[in-house]
């Protein structure tokens, strides 16, 4: 069994919540206007370069268990890209609690984004795909067992995309996706470290007690979140 | 004693708590600092919004699934060629670098979700939903999706069995769902009507378009 007391407030494949709420069709994309501030802010901050999707994810998830539960969807974005400009020396506390820069306005940044490459930005988008460095240890239909979550951490408290309801059960290889950038050690800036890719399958009724047989989830696991089942 | 780059290395007091604690007046405080340090362009920004807000969304994904149901050569590049055939469209791109399509039939529902995030294939459906980024869907989705899936008044039937995918990877999922048969004999443009956006999520089936 995994051991809940170590599930991170992020992980919640499988807790107890209450209903849904659907959207209605003449929804806003945006229900408010600084919503798509902070998500044009991510993505333009986000191509500077300075750090990876990884890097965010693990950002927002770590963010104290309070302001991730309280926040809104758009709160924790914002709250991440602000720590990680600090963190990563663009902006200085100082210059956060005085709403002001330190010095006079600067010219653009070389790595910033301008408005002209923003197109060819997003259709390019940024692939996790590596090439195959040598065959992959898994074939389709075998059978594995996933680790558990912080045995795949390169650090503590550090980050994983094995979900807690997931951990330690046994599956089957569905599809191999290839090497994909491993976000283990890419969102601690420790190397893409590339690592064979699979869609794992797991009946329900292995993952919950109450799981319906012949219902299926698949996860996405890099190989070094599986070992062979002997 | 490695020092590796953490979130919560030197300091208690997370530096956006040092922000103004309305969002809106944050954002705005945050903005003004990146422009003035130029590492920001708020053309960029406004660009970035502009495609979002205007031009990426759920109807480049139905225009897919319409075409995919009218034309079996498609059908069959748009499933075992998925991201080459994107990009020969212009639909490739950020946050769908690596799609995946899942035919529903009458044997299997699909259903995806990102139970860590809220991973979902931007290119062709736009930014998620409100309720796709909610507790409640990445919580509940995995361990009790027929329940899920009425409450967005889609009743499977028990035969036919249920699928979720789990956005972990950089894998996106886009839902292949079934031809309504009172749609037969349409062409593409009226068939994408019928493809709303949570066909394509799986928390839905596709409709007749509504009147006008």
């Amino acid at each position: 069994m995994t051991n809940s007391k170590m599930k991170p407030h992020h992980d919640m494949g499988g807790d107890q919540a209450g209903p849904i709420t659907p959207d209605r069709p003449d929804d806003p994309i945006f229900a408010k206007p600084w919503h798509k501030r902070v998500l044009g802010l991510t993505v333009a901050g986000g191509a500077m370069g300075a750090w990876s999707i990884d890097t965010s994810r693990f950002w927002r998830e770590s963010l104290p268990k309070t302001d991730y539960q309280s926040f809104t969807y758009y709160e924790k974005w914002l709250a991440a890209l602000t720590n990680l400009f600090v963190a990563k020396g663009f902006v200085t506390r100082d210059e956060i609690i005085n709403g002001l820069p330190s010095g006079p306005k600067q010219p653009l940044h070389d790595a910033a984004l301008d408005a002209d490459r923003v197109l060819a930005m997003l259709a390019a988008g940024a692939k996790a795909s590596r090439p195959e460095v040598t065959k992959p240890l898994f074939q389709k239909g075998q059978k594995v067992r996933t680790c558990l979550p912080d045995a795949t951490k390169l650090q503590m408290p550090g980050h994983t995309r094995l979900p807690h309801y997931a951990a330690g059960k046994i599956g089957v290889i569905l599809f191999y996706h290839g090497y994909h950038v491993l976000p283990n050690s890419n969102a601690h800036f420790l190397g893409e470290c590339p690592e064979p890719l699979y869609s794992v399958e797991f009946s329900s009724a292995d993952l919950w007690p109450d799981g319906r047989a012949g219902d299926v989830v698949i996860v996405d696991c890099w190989q070094s979140y599986l070992e062979p089942l002997t | 004693m490695l020092s590796f780059f953490m979130p919560h290395d030197h300091h208690d007091e997370d530096a956006h708590s040092l922000l103004p604690s309305e969002p809106a007046l944050r954002v705005k405080a945050l903005e003004t600092i990146l422009v003035q340090k130029g590492l920001i362009d708020p053309a960029a920004v406004d660009a970035i919004i502009d495609r979002y807000e205007h031009h990426i969304g759920p109807q480049i994904g139905a225009g897919l699934i319409a075409r995919a149901w009218s034309d079996p050569a498609f059908k069959a590049q748009l499933v075992n060629n998925t991201d080459g055939i994107l990009s020969d469209l212009g639909f490739g791109g950020r946050q769908g670098e690596h799609i995946v399509v899942v035919e529903n039939t009458p044997d299997c529902h699909n259903l995806v979700v990102c139970t860590l995030c809220s991973c979902y294939p931007w290119p062709v459906l736009g930014v998620p939903p409100a309720w796709y980024k909610s507790d409640a869907y990445r919580s509940r989705a995995v361990r009790e999706p027929r329940q899920v899936l009425a409450e967005f008044g889609v009743i499977i039937p028990p035969e036919q069995k249920i699928r979720v995918w789990d956005s972990t990877a950089e894998i996106r999922y886009l839902v292949l769902p079934m031809q309504p048969a009172q749609s037969l004999g349409l062409d593409e443009s009226e068939l994408a009507l019928w493809v709303n956006r949570n066909a394509m999520i799986g928390t839905g089936l596709p409709q007749p378009p509504a009147e006008t």
